[in-house]
């Protein structure tokens, strides 16, 4: 089970640069679809990866499915070296994107988020419009229900103005 | 104007996506959007540890040929 309290607690009381995106943006937005991980978009700067892997560290961070023994090691070099990470931790499991299909890395996802108070932490979820673009944009065919539940949350907010 | 917006005044509505938002169920979204976001993350993870207790007791249920 993924504790998403505390996963977002560590990585926005570290600095860590991130926003939500995915299944946990969609319930910040009202959906009440289950998601079972958190996925973010990390800013891919030196300093906010040096963040990023100190506040995972301490929560044995590790490929998610793969079988035990690899030798994965969490650290700056593994982060900047690859883009994408599907991961298991202590806290829960964990996606960290480097980018999105229809929505690109952090600074062009940035003016699409909205800023939330979450769990005593200030942190950003991408918006809900620009949710529906980017599931639009990755044309899974599993994406349909979400789409549609995404869409009538914005007719249902529009109707409370 | 919206993304949303945007898109359905170019292209119209997806005929797909319609079919499928005739079945969301409005009254769920309507409740999550009386609650705050970290009510609704809230009720998220009871709503994992529901699914994980489903899958417990289904894993520990008799399979039919057990049962006979």
């Amino acid at each position: 089970m993924t504790d998403f309290r505390a996963l977002i607690s560590r990585l926005a009381g570290a600095g860590v640069e991130f926003i939500i995106v995915g299944g946990a943006a969609a319930t910040a937005h009202g959906s009440a679809r289950l998601t079972l991980d958190l996925d973010i978009v990390y800013r891919r700067t030196p300093a906010n990866i040096s963040r990023l892997v100190g506040a995972l560290a301490p929560h044995q961070p590790y490929p998610r499915g793969a079988p035990p023994g690899l030798p994965f090691a969490w650290d700056e070099r593994t982060v900047s070296n690859g883009l994408n990470f599907t991961l298991t931790t202590a806290l829960g499991a964990l996606d960290l994107l480097a980018e999105i299909t229809g929505g690109g890395g952090y600074d062009e996802l940035l003016p699409h988020s909205d800023r939330l108070e979450l769990y005593g932490v200030e942190c950003l979820c991408l918006g809900l419009e620009r949710l529906v673009h980017v599931k639009r944009a990755a044309g899974r065919p599993k994406d349909f229900e979400a789409i549609a539940e995404l869409e009538a949350i914005v007719e249902e907010r529009r109707k409370l103005g | 104007m919206t993304d949303v917006s945007r898109r359905t005044e170019r292209f119209g509505p997806d005929p797909v996506i319609e079919a499928y938002k005739r079945d969301v169920d409005r009254t769920l979204i309507r409740e999550n959007l009386r609650l705050t976001v970290e009510q609704r993350f809230d009720a998220l993870v009871r709503l994992q540890q529901f699914a994980e207790e489903l899958r417990r007791a289904g894993g520990a249920a008799p399979t039919r040929d057990e049962a006979r």
